[in-house]
């Protein structure tokens, strides 16, 4: 164990933090099935994702907060990954939101 | 602020008492405390029932990816899977449980409230209009919890119940729960909430159409079923004046009590059989209790109401059997199981599917004929208690010749097996039929020649005749007991019956009304079969009659068609 002062929140730690900007192109935006592959693709990873939009961050874990997020078409929208797959999971996250969450266009 | 609503007074009496609210999310849930020691258990009830949601969902999407189904619907499910297990969902309830003391079904529906408002402050209206899919898993776990209800009661003394509106399946969780009153927005003078109400002897308005939004919670209430009228925050003077009269009321009640044991005798002298009409084994004790003579209806599909899967032939033979030892050789009718219409049972498949017009459908003792596994265990059990007392079996909703004929060949194949296996019942037991179908009165020739005795359920009767169904608030009002029709087809009933020699009694609604005890008298009825809590008015009613008198005019209400005619003669008949 570190002495006392040495130990040091772990947030502090974790300087490294991922952040883009992706702008929803698909047909309806965060709607409820695009808010499911969200959450699909995010619990493949380890590293906490958040969406940020509008001044509201929802965790992408959740379906509801990702749903209750209510990005519409347009919005565009921060993704911020944290944790020790963060690069892997913003490249995912991008990549799915760029694929417009997999609909026919 | 105080202010008087109107609705339709069902249950006479009047009730002096606090309002607690049935909370109305699409379903009815109930709000009811429990205690810290609960407070585990009552959290894994709501984990459980989400574990089932979930496994039904899973199941639901295997069979999808299975078949070719469109991905659209694998992609609804999936939808509704992460809601579910989207711990926004648990966490909230799960605290709320612990912190309020309440039970899961009202704490989830708080957490549905707290997300309903979220989606409808959302500007784009296609992410708004997703609440749906929200309220639709939510729906899903309460159906499971109230599938296995927690236990709805009084949360004080004298507390009026005030909801929307009450299935059977919620109102008979109400008996013996000792409420001080019923009060719905739905509803009319025949609906499920207005029967139980009447049979417990508690004062009811129903149709009041907005009283569930307008009395919040605790709210002092008076209710007063004969005036249909209940008056909310009353002032000071109003109650006192309500203590008098409620006063006088269970002063009226305490000298019926003293009819206990006074034989049913009209004042010419005719001994007449006044019957219980029960629903559960508890039921027997107010039965005698009231000084009933008899059972002369026992309804045994509450014994498949509320709760999981169906009874074994054991439970309902333990079930008939306490029923029949109890009554020590009065007689107990029991009449068949009544599922369908309005009367539900999950899991039965010949019910779950939702019928055109569930009255008209398969019910009663067509569900029977078409169940004959399910028929056959009860008619064993009904046999294999009728050496412990007099038991006669009452088949419900005959309409043909056919029906009662296939229904005695199962009677005698379920004899036949238990003498095989050398199981003891009364060889003789009487078989008896329902007359509640205008067909059945108008052929009771073919019906009096096949059966023992017969009962005419005059709730049905009445509900077929004029077409009206009984639990619709649109069209209640057209439910009427008095209507020429219904007047000339019981009359009918009864004359043909004691015509062939065979005993007729009549079981509804009708029988347990003093309105009505002097009408049926008059049509040469003997036998009444009604609610415990019914049998000392009617008694009072019978020891006051004078069957002659009543004979002569009846017998000028059978001749007319005119309603004004009627109601006239009725209040003569009755003055």
């Amino acid at each position: 164990m570190l002495p006392r002062y040495l130990r040091v929140p772990v947030c502090y730690l974790r300087i490294n933090m991922q952040t883009r900007l992706v702008k929803l192109t698909n047909r309806f935006g965060l709607h409820a099935r695009a808010s499911a592959r969200v959450v699909a693709v995010a619990s493949r990873f380890r590293c906490s994702i958040s969406l940020i939009w509008n001044g509201r961050r929802a965790s992408a874990r959740s379906m509801l907060a990702v749903m209750l997020l209510a990005a519409g078409v347009g919005a565009t929208i921060r993704v911020e990954t944290s944790g020790p797959d963060e690069t892997e999971a913003m490249t995912a996250m991008v990549q799915l939101i760029a694929d417009r969450f997999g609909e026919e266009r | 602020m105080s202010f008087v609503l109107h609705g339709i007074g069902v249950s006479g009496g009047i009730a002096i008492g606090r309002a607690q609210l049935v909370s109305h999310a699409t379903l009815e849930v109930a709000h009811y405390s429990i205690v810290p020691e609960q407070v585990h258990s009552e959290i894994e009830r709501l984990s459980h029932a989400m574990r089932t949601v979930q496994k039904e969902l899973e199941s639901l999407h295997g069979t999808m990816t299975a078949s070719d189904a469109p991905a659209e619907f694998g992609a609804f499910l999936d939808v509704h899977w992460m809601i579910l297990t989207d711990p926004t969902l648990h966490e909230a309830p799960k605290r709320t449980i612990a912190e309020q003391l309440c039970n899961a079904e009202w704490a989830l529906t708080q957490q549905l409230g707290v997300l309903i408002e979220q989606f409808d402050s959302i500007e784009d209206p296609y992410l708004r209009e997703r609440k749906a899919d929200v309220v639709h898993v939510v729906e899903r776990v309460l159906k499971v919890l109230m599938g296995r209800p927690g236990p709805v009661r009084p949360s004080q003394e004298h507390a009026i119940l005030v909801a929307h509106d009450l299935s059977p399946a919620d109102v008979i969780q109400f008996k013996n729960k000792h409420f001080a009153a019923f009060l719905t927005d739905l509803g009319g003078v025949t609906s499920h909430t207005a029967i139980v109400a009447r049979s417990l002897n508690v004062p009811a308005v129903v149709a009041t159409h907005n009283a569930r939004a307008l009395i919040r919670e605790n709210e002092m209430l008076i209710v007063d079923g004969a005036r249909n009228v209940v008056i909310v925050n009353p002032d000071h003077s109003v109650l006192a004046e309500y203590r008098l009269r409620q006063e006088e009321f269970e002063l009226e009640l305490a000298k019926l009590r003293r009819l206990r044991t006074t034989p049913a005798t009209t004042l010419d002298g005719c001994r007449v059989e006044l019957n219980a009409n029960i629903e559960l084994p508890e039921d027997l004790e107010p039965a005698i209790e009231n000084g009933a003579s008899g059972v002369g209806l026992f309804r045994t599909e509450f014994l498949f109401l509320n709760r999981d899967g169906l009874p074994s032939e054991d439970e309902q033979f333990e079930a008939y059997r306490a029923v029949a030892a109890g009554m020590k050789g009065r007689p107990v009718t029991i009449r068949t199981f009544d599922l369908g219409a309005d009367k539900h049972k999950e899991g039965l498949d010949g019910l779950t599917r939702v019928a055109p017009n569930p009255a008209l459908g398969l019910r009663a003792v067509r569900f029977c004929l078409a169940e004959p596994r399910l028929f056959l265990t009860q008619l064993r059990a009904i046999l294999r208690a009728s050496p412990y007392g007099k038991v006669k079996i009452l088949l419900p909703m005959l309409s043909s010749v056919g029906e009662i004929e296939q229904a005695l060949a199962l009677i005698a194949q379920a004899k036949e097996a238990l003498r095989e296996q050398k199981i003891a019942f009364d060889a003789g037991i009487e078989v008896g039929g329902m007359i509640e179908i205008p067909a059945a009165v108008l052929s009771m020739g073919a019906f009096a020649s096949r059966l023992d005795f017969l009962s005419i359920g005059t709730n049905d009767l009445i509900q077929y005749t004029l077409a009206v169904d009984r639990a619709d608030d649109a069209v209640s009002q057209l439910y009427d007991a008095l209507h020429p029709a219904v007047i000339k087809l019981i009359a009918l009933a009864i004359s043909s019956a004691s015509k062939a020699g065979v005993p007729i009694a009549v079981c509804g609604e009708m029988a347990g009304d003093v309105r009505f005890t002097r009408l049926l008298l008059g049509m040469g009825l003997l036998d009444f079969s009604m609610h415990p809590a019914h049998v000392l008015a009617v008694k009072q009613r019978v020891l006051t009659s004078e069957l002659a008198a009543a004979r002569a005019i009846v017998a000028r209400m059978r001749r007319t068609d005119e309603p004004a005619k009627l109601v006239a003669l009725l209040a003569r008949l009755n003055a």
